[in-house]
């Protein structure tokens, strides 16, 4: 709303009026640009293979849980955590994309800290997450639709399950042969797999069946067309999930205190840093419109802030977010491969890399919506 | 856009306050008013000791946070546990121990007995403070009776439960309420600032009995080392600053310091439109308690009228804020019902709050008790699911009402 009234101030003074709205009156406007070809292009080439290849890995995480309760060995183990390695960097490709059936896939999938009795720790009652995975567990009923257990499934509970429950690999196994209640270990790691692998799986086939279609024709402007809410999207996932969840949580960013425990695949250890660069360059390749296959790109944001020929203080607006991606990139692969590590030793680091992360949050969500003329739809919450 | 708005404000201003000022200098040339000694920060002494205490207030304070927190204690709260730290007491008025915090135990203080018990507008009215008090144990008790059996379950109209806000969730009634948050911002109203602008700050305590003689003596309350007068003024300072980090530099650290008034206080002067408000009432309330000191009581009732206008102001800005974010969330092309419903039960809140605030000069709350009932009947009255069926017109109208007897627009607040 400040920005609005600052513009319409400015807007009185005739010099203001090229920077404020970045809406040069005798260039293209936005309206003129192929928006249709550009959902197409974010449909068919990036978002529709981005989910098939998911599935496919949620299906061999599925069959790698099954195997596993089963016959719960050293060799099935290592086989589960090679595949649930694998499909959580793949889950980065589309951990974006939260529309139509996809819109509550990341709150199922991958919220952290997984809720177990050391996230709880120190914490007061308002605080706490419930139920614990272990209380889950040895209950053995529960409902994993529901809001308040979002922390108990997915690969952060996966991740716990598989690396956390105790310190060597041979206890880790015993949890699920000899120790009480191994059986009900078993069955929650395939209800969890199996469950990740349909939701994934109703998400991708709508994408498919129902909703590439309408997404595409939704090509005008306005809070509900396709450009504006998947750019929301978009930039969404990039503040909340990528700078502030990968990085900026845990180095204590909004707390004021460092919270190594905090990072992506905590329990794993040496996993976070390559789901951030990973999380990283898809949102960059999201930028330029490339394929997910590779070997081509289409109409992106890039394309269309060309075509608008959007300059800031004398740059160009996509130049200036492309060089800010590598720019964070480089900052990022200084980082230590544990990034709970990098918060515990040398957390300057991970400040410096949320830096460069923020930057292109201002250059996004004021610069690029404003050229775009695009309204943000979601607020920040005031925590509490 | 602001420059032109600020002028016209001044301008206004100065024309409104121009036969103020010929009264001030009026009253300044027959009275010789005492010298105000204002120290940098909220420290006053007495023959090297200090003279201000309020720790009863830190301690109701600190009572209410874990009265809230208990709320979503699933696991070890009960309706009897709620209560009891609603009352420190038992059923039968015996004594408990409902705190973790020792100290709170051993307290003989409580939340409820401080709750719409102002000297200037409860007096008089046993009726309306016992309804008010009441109000607080509907809320607990709804809490365990509604919320807790149906936790895990989805809420729907008519069904409490849970329901998600973002990557969290909220546990809600059947209208879509969070107690917890009617508790937590309502006692801003009902205890803080009510104790605060109605009571303390009101001459009705001030100048009560002799108080006004022992101050301009030097008469200290027995093994104190404040007059009775300066200890009620501080009473008041502590419903704002009573869990500040350096109680006597409080500003550096507002909007941290708890979940009540001091949080909002905080929140509020972050909007540029507000900026001015922690500023405004930290100085009133050391430069009142100065004047206490000097003997200089009229200006001491100027820098209460000060606090009680933005006190007001800062419960007021924040109801209209979380009304327009419930709106919002409800208008995103699909409705985030958790965010507006967490959003609406803070608003809920800081509307019953307005009960207590106080226009200066008058006796009177910018809202009565039966305005602020009649505007929460209606945020509540859209349809069979309470806020399930709030519409925004009705969201626009509560907040345009409330704007209505305040100097700021719906569209300032909302752009916290």
């Amino acid at each position: 709303m400040k920005k609005i009234l600052l513009c319409l101030f400015a807007a009185s003074l005739p010099l203001f009026v090229h920077s404020c709205t970045g809406d040069d009156p005798s260039g293209p406007g936005s309206a003129d640009f192929d928006r249709q070809a550009m959902l197409e292009n974010w449909a068919d080439n990036i978002i529709i293979p981005a989910f098939a290849s998911f599935s496919g890995q949620t299906g061999q995480l599925r069959t790698a849980a099954d195997a596993f309760s089963a016959e719960p060995t050293q060799q099935t183990l290592d086989d589960l955590r090679q595949v649930w390695g694998a499909a959580y960097i793949s889950f980065q490709h589309v951990s974006m994309f939260e529309m139509g059936r996809g819109m509550e896939l990341r709150n199922y999938l991958n919220i952290y800290p997984a809720c177990t009795s050391e996230s709880n720790q120190g914490l007061t009652p308002e605080e706490k997450c419930s139920p614990e995975i272990r209380e889950n567990i040895e209950e053995g009923s529960y409902n994993l639709e529901l809001p308040s257990q979002y922390d108990s499934q997915g690969f952060p509970a996966l991740d716990y399950l598989l690396y956390g429950l105790a310190e060597s690999d041979e206890d880790i196994l015993a949890t699920y042969t000899t120790g009480s209640g191994a059986g009900d270990y078993r069955r929650y790691i395939t209800d969890l797999a199996a469950r990740m692998d349909d939701l994934t799986k109703e998400v991708h086939s709508d994408w498919e069946e129902e909703y590439r279609d309408d997404f595409v024709r939704n090509s005008g402007d306005g809070a509900t067309a396709a450009v504006d809410m998947m750019v929301n999207d978009y930039i969404f996932y990039y503040e909340k999930a990528l700078r502030a969840g990968k990085v900026g949580i845990p180095a204590g960013v909004f707390s004021g205190t460092p919270l190594s425990s905090h990072v992506e695949a905590y329990y794993r250890g040496d996993l976070s840093r390559t789901l951030l660069l990973e999380a990283l360059d898809t949102v960059q390749n999201f930028f330029h419109g490339n394929h997910f296959t590779g070997g081509g790109s289409g109409e992106s944001l890039k394309s269309y802030l060309d075509y608008l020929n959007t300059i800031k203080e004398g740059d160009d607006l996509a130049t200036l977010i492309d060089e800010q991606f590598d720019a964070a990139r480089s900052e990022i692969q200084t980082l230590d491969d544990n990034l709970a590590l990098q918060v515990e030793n040398d957390n300057a680091g991970m400040l410096s890399a949320y830096d460069e992360l923020q930057k292109n949050v201002v250059l996004m969500k004021v610069d690029m919506l404003q050229a775009l003329n695009i309204d943000v739809d979601y607020v920040d919450a005031d925590g509490d | 856009m602001k420059r032109p708005a600020l002028t016209n404000l001044t301008n206004h201003t100065i024309a409104l306050l121009a036969p103020l000022l010929i009264l001030v200098s009026c009253t300044n040339g027959t009275d010789d008013s005492p010298d105000i000694d204002e120290p940098p920060t909220y420290n006053f002494t007495r023959s090297g000791d200090s003279t201000v205490s309020f720790s009863g207030q830190t301690t109701r304070i600190l009572m209410a946070d874990e009265l809230f927190i208990s709320m979503s204690d699933f696991d070890n709260a009960t309706e009897e546990s709620l209560l009891e730290m609603y009352r420190n007491q038992t059923e039968a008025g015996g004594d408990t121990d409902p705190f973790s915090d020792a100290g709170l135990n051993a307290s003989d203080k409580s939340i409820k007995s401080k709750v719409a018990a102002s000297r200037d507008l409860f007096s008089s009215n046993a009726s309306l403070s016992a309804e008010i008090k009441n109000d607080f144990e509907t809320w607990l008790s709804a809490q365990v009776n509604e919320v807790f059996p149906n936790r895990n379950e989805f809420a729907d109209s008519g069904q409490a439960g849970q329901i998600p806000d973002g990557s969290g969730v909220r546990y809600v009634s059947g209208e879509g309420l969070e107690y917890n948050q009617l508790v937590n911002k309502s006692l801003i109203g009902a205890l803080m600032a009510d104790q605060m602008l109605n009571n303390y700050l009101g001459s009705a305590v001030l100048d009560e009995g002799t108080n006004r003689q022992d101050n301009d003596s030097g008469q200290t309350e027995e093994g104190s080392a404040y007059t009775t007068m300066e200890h009620k003024w501080d009473e008041a300072y502590g419903y704002i600053y009573g869990t500040s980090a350096d109680p006597a530099n409080p500003n550096a650290t507002i909007g941290e310091d708890d979940r009540f008034l001091n949080k909002y206080t905080g929140q509020v002067s972050e909007d540029e439109d507000f900026s001015s408000l922690s500023g405004d009432i930290y100085n009133a309330f050391k430069k009142g308690r100065a004047a206490i000191v000097a003997g200089a009581y009229d200006v001491r009732d100027d820098q209460a009228d000060i606090i009680r206008e933005s006190v007001s102001k800062v419960i007021a800005v924040r109801g209209v804020y979380y009304l327009q974010a419930g709106k919002n969330s409800l208008s995103e092309p699909s409705p985030d019902y958790g965010s507006a419903f967490h959003s609406l039960s803070e608003g809920y809140g800081f509307i019953y709050s307005l009960q207590f605030t106080r226009v200066p000069g008058t006796d009177q709350p910018y809202l009565t008790h039966q305005e602020v009932t009649d505007l929460l009947d209606d945020l509540l009255g859209d349809g069979p699911g309470g806020l399930w069926d709030v519409t925004p017109e009705t969201l626009d109208d509560i907040s345009d009402e409330i704007a209505s007897r305040f100097d700021f627009t719906v569209e300032q607040a909302a752009s916290n």
